[in-house]
């Protein structure tokens, strides 16, 4: 019986390690949620730090004032838990409260699909990472939508349909790009990708500079980074599809573009910057939390990293675009770009240069 | 710096190099005011009061103020002789220092200072650079070196109390330059 | 653009009725006055789709009575009162005061009182400027300009604080000249100042002048045509900037500038691109115009022999001793004799003119302000029709439109 219990246990120890840590890992500390949050609380300070620094003041600084007052959003979290969460007379309760919610949620989904060390094949299926992240991507409009109608704002409403325009008017870019370069890759799964990338020892953006711009700029557009921050525009519409949410709310409708920008960011790098190269892990690495899923994510933050602050650094230049002009950008010059990015990557296989 | 022809790409690169070259190089224009403050220009126009010695109790000065800031007090001195003062309400002056110029014999004091706290409206309403006291005790009233010098005490209270003194200098390069006094 | 016909056939309808006509297409937006892109105004937005059909600019939340208020003092009080409407504008709103007084009174300036009068207004026109780059900046989505062009504003701020005393509110200019005199070194401070501001509307060109998304979103936006300019009556910048070469620093000369040598820069195109461009160009001419005050600038008293005359003794010796001008107790008891004058000053968004009018009273008996801003709004109507609802701001910024000022 003892003896019973005893193999049991260790069995269980086992699997535990191998089967059940990993994906608990992936979900809860990394790319999950705890980074999530911690990176939201970085890139918003930073974002505000570097608008400050190149508009002659000092930004964010008295909360935790030795260390530039890094804190300050962790602040705001707390302001924005206590507020009064308001629920406008004319809004459609149900919908009202479910619709951020939803819109966290699926903001948060591309974050599983998106491989981000050689590890991840083993706990999730990742043959077809790059066909799951887009549909997840772009399905976020359907809940901004939701929310603007919900609210009963008129700048909520204008806010939302021009989300929703925009975001329509990116997708073929974006899946134009995406499908360049998986031409180029030869495989839907994004791990395949990378060790094409380290394989050849070059990156896709170099592979493909075209459609690396074009997720650039489609990245820039789905996370409303300026100059296209054009659904939130403040002196437009107030706050665009969040005008009318209060408290915690408003945080998640804040926060969302920046969890946008984080698995976009983490997609570029895999897709575009070489994932986890430098580190080549060996095969028995490879199969190891450590070697296969820690190290390597730590490369591929820093990357996303990199990308996300010259994004929020953006705002500090340009002003923002009109609509239509956008939305014609994305209909029309965007479209042939991305064409181009498509014949290149065919171009660059048929002729076996890669 | 004006025309319309504009290349594009170059227009990018320029607009992004700017904003980087001022994030690589900050030029920080702010003063971090409850911890620095400026001492500010010899002439500016900060609180002032009436020396009591020089003051005619001629009323120029409550006739030409705008915000009618200033009324004059009928005082009674030691030696029960009746004076004319003027009480000045801080929280109507504008600071034109229309009074301060008008006065005949430029009987007032007046001073650089311009952050100062009060916690009541019988607070500002000040004779002789003190809050008002209802009667007036006339023989209580400060000189004019008093005064001058009560200006210049931070209260704990005011809002540049503890604050370091910072000098503004123009700077070719930079605009403003804060720069402190004591410091070579 | 709506056709006339339309606005008569609907004249009787209140704004719900006509509203209501289509209400299934028509979206009517309240655009303040509380929202971040409408300043102290309502503009009500009749739209369909994304194109408005139909603006109604709603003003008189700042009104304040100042004309009334200023007709109930003596001429001296009303100085702080002019100034209070204008806030990024002070000098130029108190110098026309004070011509229109001293045409009343009969004084002149002396000459050193005249260029002290152009130096401060020409800083003043650049922090108005500045003021108004800055906020179309916010309007267009630009924080970096705003901050930029606020900061800017504050060595000029502090240039005119050393010779006034104030950081906004001067109350520099008296009847008869001006009441302090350049401190000790100003020239050379005023140099650096004004090489700081030249190498920074360089820099200004290249994040947001020649920035492509700021041309995208200016040109060819909101064009008011040279005859429309004319025919709505609108002034200042924006009037220059639709290829009318009227200034009434040239037209109707007045302080120093018959003496100066500045050229007044028009744009033909008359859209949002030009009046940004124009206020540029402005801020180079006044960098032009104060160099050369400060090369030119004559000696002698800084006020009129008139007033000087009627100084005491005392008052006279703090003068020689310190050069700044105390009040003779004339300051406080003015009679100008009944008569009627009138003064156009340049400011920064436009022409300011005054009319006053004494009937030899201690008080006004009528003092007519006309603003440049409330001249300016009708422009909002006219260009705003037919544009996108992302326009309004860049138009609504483009014309520097600051309510106090045209609420009075």
């Amino acid at each position: 019986m003892i003896q019973i219990l005893s193999l049991l246990m260790s069995v269980s120890l086992v699997s535990f390690i191998e089967y059940i840590l990993p994906p608990i890992l992936y979900i809860i500390v990394f790319p999950g949620l705890i980074v999530v949050l911690l990176m939201l609380f970085f890139m918003i300070w930073l974002e505000r730090k570097v608008a400050a620094k190149t508009q002659l003041r000092f930004g964010p600084l008295y909360v935790s004032k030795r260390f530039g007052g890094v804190i300050q959003t962790v602040a705001d979290l707390i302001r924005f838990s206590f507020q009064e969460f308001i629920i406008p007379a004319g809004a459609d309760v149900f919908a009202y409260i479910q619709a951020p919610g939803l819109l966290m949620a699926f903001g948060l989904l591309p974050l599983i699909f998106i491989p981000v060390g050689p590890y991840y094949a083993n706990i999730f299926p990742a043959n077809y990472s790059l066909l799951i992240v887009v549909p997840l991507i772009i399905i976020t409009p359907i809940y901004v939508i939701l929310l603007g109608w919900a609210s009963d704002n008129k700048f909520s409403f204008v806010g939302s349909m021009r989300e929703a325009f925009l975001v329509i008017s990116y997708e073929i870019p974006l899946i134009l790009s995406i499908l360049s370069m998986i031409l180029l890759y030869g495989s839907v799964n994004a791990i395949n990708g990378v060790s094409f990338q380290i394989g050849r020892g070059i990156p896709g953006i170099v592979l493909n500079p075209i459609a690396a711009f074009l997720f650039l700029v489609v990245m820039i557009r789905t996370t409303g980074r300026f100059p296209f921050e054009i659904s939130e525009a403040e002196s437009e519409v107030v706050m665009g599809p969040y005008t009318e949410y209060s408290a915690l709310f408003f945080g998640i409708g804040m926060s969302l573009p920046y969890i946008e920008l984080y698995s976009f960011s983490l997609l570029f790098s895999v897709l575009f910057l070489g994932g986890w190269w430098p580190i080549v892990p060996s095969a028995a690495a490879a199969s190891g939390v450590v070697g296969g899923l820690l190290l390597p994510g730590l490369v591929v933050f820093i990357k996303a990293l990199i990308v996300m602050a010259f994004l929020v650094f953006l705002r500090a230049v340009y002003p923002r675009y009109r609509i239509d002009q956008a939305i014609t950008v994305g209909w029309d010059q965007a479209v042939y770009l991305g064409f181009a990015a498509v014949a290149l990557s065919m171009a660059l296989v048929w002729s076996g240069l890669v | 710096m004006t025309g319309r022809k504009n290349n594009r790409i170059k227009g990018h690169v320029d607009a992004l190099a700017t904003g980087f070259k001022y994030l690589a190089e900050p030029n920080r224009m702010t003063l971090n005011y409850p911890d620095e403050s400026m001492n500010l220009k010899d002439n500016y126009r900060g609180f002032f009061a009436v020396k009591d010695k020089t003051c005619i109790g001629c009323s120029l000065c409550e006739i030409v103020c705008p915000p009618k800031a200033i009324s004059m007090l009928d005082l009674t001195d030691a030696g029960g002789k009746k004076k004319k003062r003027p009480m000045i309400d801080w929280g109507l002056c504008i600071f034109c220092y229309f009074c301060v110029d008008i006065c005949p014999t430029d009987a007032f004091q007046t001073s650089q200072v311009h952050d100062k706290a009060f916690y009541s409206e019988t607070e500002y309403q000040t004779v002789h650079g003190e809050p008002m006291q209802y009667p007036y005790d006339y023989s209580k009233r400060p000189d004019y070196k008093e005064i001058y010098e009560s200006f210049h005490d931070v209260a704990p209270d005011d809002p540049s109390a503890g604050s370091k003194k910072v000098v503004p200098k123009f700077d070719k390069k930079r605009g403003i330059k804060y720069e402190h006094p004591g410091q070579p | 653009m709506s056709a006339p016909q339309d606005r008569t056939a609907t004249a009787n309808l209140t704004y719900d009725e006509l509203a209501g006509l289509k209400a299934d297409r028509e979206l009517v937006l309240l655009i303040g006055p509380a929202h971040p892109g409408s300043g102290h105004m309502k503009i009500k937005v009749w739209m369909d789709g994304d194109i408005i059909q139909r603006v109604d600019p709603d003003i008189g939340f700042v009104h304040r009575t100042t004309e009334k208020l200023s007709e109930n003092r003596l001429y001296i009080k009303a100085i702080p009162i002019v100034e209070r409407v204008m806030l990024p504008d002070t000098i130029n709103a108190n110098l026309a005061y004070v011509i229109a007084l001293e045409r009343l009174l009969g004084i002149e300036p002396t000459p050193r009182a005249q260029y002290l009068r152009t130096l401060t207004s020409e800083i003043n026109r650049i922090t108005s400027h500045l003021y108004g780059i800055g906020l179309y900046g916010i309007f267009l989505g630009s924080s970096t300009v705003y901050m930029w062009a606020f900061a800017d504003r504050e060595p000029l701020i502090d240039l005119i604080e050393e010779i006034s005393g104030a950081r906004i509110t001067y109350s520099y200019i008296i009847p008869g000249g001006v009441r302090w005199d350049l401190p000790a070194g100003f020239k050379e401070r005023a140099e650096t100042v004004l090489q700081y501001m030249e190498a920074r509307l360089k820099d200004y060109g290249k994040i947001w002048v020649r920035n492509p998304v700021v041309m995208d979103r200016t040109e060819g936006v909101g064009v008011v045509s040279k005859s429309d300019a004319i025919r709505l009556g609108i002034t200042g910048p924006n009037l220059r900037a639709s290829g009318v070469d009227y200034d009434t620093r040239r037209a109707k000369p007045y302080a120093a500038y018959p003496n100066l040598d500045f050229e007044v820069p028009t744009f033909s195109e008359g859209d949002c691109y030009a009046r940004l461009l124009q206020r540029v160009e402005e801020i180079e001419q006044s960098i032009r115009i104060i160099r050369q005050v400060l090369k030119d600038i004559p000696d002698g008293r800084i006020i009129s022999d008139d007033i000087y005359s009627k100084m005491n003794p005392l008052q006279k010796r703090m003068y020689e001793m310190k050069h700044r001008v105390m009040f003779p107790a004339y300051m406080a008891s003015m009679r100008p004799a009944a008569g009627r004058s009138t003064a156009s000053v340049e400011a920064g968004r436009g022409e300011i003119f005054f009319y006053l009018v004494s009937n030899g009273d201690k008080v006004p008996f009528r003092f007519r302000w006309v603003t440049p801003s409330f001249l300016n709004l009708p422009f909002f109507t006219h260009v705003m029709v037919g544009q996108h609802l992302a326009d309004l701001p860049a138009i609504y910024g483009s014309s520097d439109y600051f309510p106090p000022e045209a609420d009075r």
